[in-house]
């Protein structure tokens, strides 16, 4: 077929044929890629060469249409139903007839639960070799966040519930709250970027991540990759309370912390205002006890030294009074009573000691002195 | 300061004192530092009214119909 317009004074038009060709063509360029989808308006006829169905995005209901050869789509032996979740392989193509856009599917996967059980799986070994789970990137959360940022779903139950557990607890909590996707597609980027937005925010020391429960399906942005490693970036620590109990999507594992509810959530990021403030007056009352305690040693440790002080002069006179008592002993020790005692005498005359015989003349009266008194008597 | 940290050091003052081992000018410079931090935190619990702040939704308008 002819590529040329026709051409009519100066406008150059085409033929739908020529335009459909042409654009045909054009697409014909395109990569060959996998396209994920969900298999509706499935039509196999044996009468007919092609198998055609319609590939539908889950989340925002987008079409496309496909077509297979109806032997290369037997011999995959796929069985596939209505409302199955595929992965195709094939590349864009217009079909000149009807000018429609289609997909030719070269191959078709079959990606249900266990495919991505199996895709969890492998992403969970990958980020935890990486060391994204490990304990020690946890941090400890702070014990009084000044803003705390939420990052939830618009379904009211778990905002509500994370809003509720915090205000009882600490009234005066500051919360910044982020509503966004939660679930779907473009949930898990959007989860990135409210996380970021939150965590931009000033003040915000803890984030919580929180959405109720939900299907299998409805958790797993929870688990892409791209959210997990957000969650592990995230310069705050973050707390998870994603579903339920049993539940635990990837992003639990790189949290700080995970929570069972989003109730619990929301007791973890604050403390009890009612415990701290007793906490505090415990403090204040123990603080007062303390000063008055290191008064009161210093007050009795002056008191004992003037004491002392006050006892000194009294001390000294005691002191001599005991020195001389000791000197009377040892005078008395060295006085002549002693000898008296083993029988000597003195003898006076007239008051003065009688030391020689010479001393004395017949007749002269003397005082003599024994151990226990005295006498006079006369020299003969 | 945040309130972790007056916190501490509050309870490290007070342990401190409790020893009853320091220097009286010490004693009551830890005194008056302790007041001070008990003042700092119970302003921070009664002061702050409790407040919601609502992000700007990023992302709106973005769920499917049904």
């Amino acid at each position: 077929m002819k590529m040329e317009p026709i051409v009519y004074g100066d406008r150059k038009v085409f033929t739908v044929a020529v335009f459909n060709q042409g654009v045909a063509q054009w697409l014909q360029r395109l990569p060959t890629i996998w396209v994920e989808g969900e298999v509706t308006e499935l039509r196999r006829q044996a009468g007919w060469q092609t198998v055609f169905f319609t590939l539908k995005d889950p989340e925002t209901g987008a079409c496309l249409s496909a077509a297979m050869p109806r032997g290369q789509f037997d011999a995959l032996r796929l069985d596939l139903a209505n409302g199955e979740r595929v992965h195709v392989y094939g590349r864009p193509e217009l079909w000149p007839q009807k000018g429609e856009l289609r997909l030719r599917a070269l191959s078709i996967e079959r990606f249900g639960l266990g495919e991505h059980l199996a895709a969890l799986e492998r992403l969970k070994a990958k980020l935890a070799a990486e060391g994204l789970f490990a304990e020690s990137r946890k941090r400890p959360l702070p014990r009084l966040p000044r803003r705390i940022g939420l990052v939830t779903g618009n379904d009211a139950a778990a905002k509500r519930d994370v809003l509720t557990a915090i205000q009882t607890r600490f009234p005066p909590a500051q919360v910044v709250v982020a509503e966004t996707l939660v679930q779907g597609r473009r949930a898990a980027a959007a989860m990135v970027e409210a996380l970021a937005a939150v965590a931009a925010e000033p003040d915000v020391d803890v984030i919580v991540l929180a959405r109720g429960g939900g299907g299998f399906e409805d958790l797993l942005p929870f688990s892409e990759e791209r959210l997990v490693r957000a969650v592990a970036a995230c310069p705050v620590p973050v707390v998870t309370a994603v579903g339920h109990e049993q539940d635990t999507p990837l992003c639990d594992l790189a949290a700080d912390r995970r929570a069972s509810t989003p109730t619990a959530a929301g007791r973890l990021v604050v403390p009890d205002l009612d415990e701290l403030l007793a906490g505090l007056t415990r403090s204040r009352d123990a603080l007062a006890r303390g000063a008055r305690r290191v008064l009161e040693r210093h007050a009795q440790r002056l008191a004992r030294e003037h004491e002392r002080l006050r006892r000194a002069p009294a001390l000294l006179v005691e002191r001599r009074r005991a020195a001389l008592a000791q000197a009377a002993g040892r005078l008395r020790a060295l006085s002549p009573r002693a000898t008296l005692d083993r029988g000597y005498a003195i003898v006076r005359r007239g008051g003065e000691l009688v030391r020689s015989t010479a001393a004395v003349t017949t007749g002269d009266t003397v005082a003599v002195e024994l151990a226990d008194g005295r006498f006079g008597a006369r020299v003969e | 300061m945040t309130y972790e940290e007056a916190e501490k050091e509050l309870a490290g003052i007070v342990e401190r004192l409790e020893r009853g081992d320091a220097g009286l000018d010490e004693a009551l410079k830890l005194w008056e530092r302790g007041e001070e931090l008990y003042r700092f935190c119970a302003a921070q619990l009664e002061a702050a009214e409790g407040k919601i702040e609502e992000l700007a939704k990023r992302v709106d308008a973005a769920r499917p119909a049904g």
